[in-house]
């Protein structure tokens, strides 16, 4: 097993489902037509991004007309928050969110700070958790947008979204949730949960890189501006020639989802508390996050050991040491930061992420893997018995 | 990219040299995310064995093992005088991590010192 590398990063990226390749060489052959033609073949592109397009509102309980198609949860985010912002603010200027979540959603409020909103964090709780009761005193008279992740990158910690939007709906307050982790990975029921902007992408549940999508609810009030010009493709909100084959690979990714969701949940279950049970023992260990979060994602500190050694030593597991978005940089991760972990703790941090693939075999040589090499390194630091 | 070379993937599984000498002088930093110990002793005017101990970076590791192995046998003085200019070429080292790589060479510098008070007239 030693020859070959073990993923165990699917929080960062997970493989393409096969299906969804054949659909998007299928789709790819049966029409190189613009969906914006009238023409026959571009009518048989719009039907296909129609059937698509409901097949991603059936595994969201959502309206297919409420979902915008975008490049990926990076830009659902940008376009919900700068958009969604910028829309309510002849009635205010105060937005609200949170220090755990994604670069793709504090950059933007960063962006907005600039251009003159008032923008207030708040901080979770030391497991991640964001109280209710935090959020909801942050909230102003002129509050217009929160936005608040559904599971974390990093941790796996799952947020009261229900709770929180009830909060939001109750002031009139745009509520948007990053649900990059989350969709197709648990349930999600837009026709009942108080949100009104869902960022999705596809490839964290097995679709390619490169396409997602924006929830719109439709109620009062609830509508971006476009950060994109040019083109009245889907109603001007996010204009641009809308891609046949990518959104085709995302309808079937949905799909696909729909169909395993219990099953996937129940085998990350068994992934994560294998590798937890195998490591759990090790003097100093500490998990950052929720014991009850998404069991696709676990990520642990250890006292005594340098990060990126810990990340070197356990080759040949392919595992992170932050959010991919991060990795490059020498800064102890933001997020573990904001939970109370020293920089120490947090340097030492790696998230195991699996995923439909990952076997119990796998996983148990990772936990020996990690035994050893959080042996090996302590044994090499000083004040280590000779 | 891959951060890492050939040499410092080897440097870092092997640490050859970790470890303490027995009976010889040793120098602790602790700085810049690095900390590092080097314990040496001394065969005449020559360094007998070199060892090291780090909680450090990979290229800090894998540097501590090839500098424990370049110095073993050479004349003391060549501590004192240590530069890391070839370590860093010969490793690939990136330019952001040159400030550890630093405060290793003041380290076995300072070992030399060491060596050269404790075998001095």
């Amino acid at each position: 097993m030693t020859d070959r590398s073990i993923y165990l990063d699917y929080a960062a990226s997970t493989p393409v489902d096969g299906r969804v390749w054949e659909r998007m060489r299928e789709v790819s052959e049966l029409t190189c037509a613009n969906p914006s033609s009238t023409h026959a073949a571009g009518r048989l592109a719009q039907e296909i991004i129609a059937t698509s397009t409901g097949q991603l509102a059936a595994l969201l309980n959502a309206r297919a007309d409420r979902l915008v198609m975008t490049s990926g949860a990076t830009e659902s985010d940008n376009l919900a928050i700068a958009g969604g912002a910028r829309y309510r603010a002849h009635r205010g200027r105060h937005l609200v969110s949170m220090r755990t979540e994604h670069k793709a959603v504090t950059d933007v409020f960063e962006i907005l700070a600039k251009e003159g909103f008032d923008v207030t964090w708040v901080d979770p709780a030391a497991n991640g958790v964001l109280d209710p009761a935090v959020f909801e005193a942050a909230l102003r008279d002129d509050t217009q947008l929160a936005s608040i992740m559904f599971v974390n990158n990093e941790t796996g910690v799952v947020q009261d979204i229900e709770a929180l939007g009830a909060i939001c709906r109750e002031r009139d307050i745009l509520m948007h949730v990053d649900a990059a982790q989350a969709v197709g990975k648990v349930h999600i029921d837009l026709a009942t949960l108080p949100v009104d902007l869902m960022s999705i992408t596809a490839h964290k549940f097995y679709g390619p890189k490169g396409v997602g999508a924006l929830y719109i609810a439709d109620r009062p009030g609830c509508h971006v501006e476009p950060i994109l010009y040019g083109g009245g493709q889907q109603r001007r909100i996010r204009p641009g020639t809308m891609s046949t084959e990518m959104i085709a690979a995302l309808g079937t990714t949905a799909s696909i989802a729909a169909e395993r969701i219990d099953d996937d949940l129940a085998h990350l279950r068994s992934m994560r508390k294998a590798l937890w049970d195998g490591i759990a023992g090790i003097d100093g260990l500490t998990l950052n996050g929720d014991p009850d979060g998404f069991p696709g994602i676990l990520n642990v500190s250890v006292a005594g050991v340098e990060g990126e050694s810990l990340l070197l030593a356990l080759e040949p597991l392919l595992v992170a040491t932050g959010s991919a978005c991060n990795s490059k940089t020498q800064e102890p991760s933001y997020v573990l930061r904001a939970l109370g972990r020293s920089d120490a703790e947090a340097q030492s941090a790696i998230r195991f992420s699996f995923g439909r693939a990952t076997t119990l075999d796998e996983v148990e040589f990772a936990a020996a893997r990690y035994r050893d090499a959080v042996a090996r390194l302590r044994a090499l630091a000083p004040g280590a018995a000779a | 990219m891959n951060p890492y070379s050939v040499r410092v993937r080897e440097y870092f599984a092997e640490a050859a040299h970790a470890g303490d000498v027995a009976g010889g002088v040793s120098v602790l930093v602790d700085e810049q995310d690095v900390c590092l110990q080097f314990s040496a002793s001394a065969e005449g005017d020559r360094v007998g064995a070199m060892r090291f101990r780090a909680r450090a970076c990979p290229h800090v590791i894998a540097a501590a093992e090839a500098a424990c192995a370049a110095l073993e046998g050479r004349p003391a003085a060549d501590l004192i005088e240590f530069s890391a200019r070839d370590l860093m070429d010969n490793l690939s080292v990136p330019v952001e991590k040159t400030g550890r790589i630093l405060v290793l060479e003041d380290a076995i510098r300072a070992l030399g010192q060491q060596v050269a008070t404790d075998t001095g007239p």
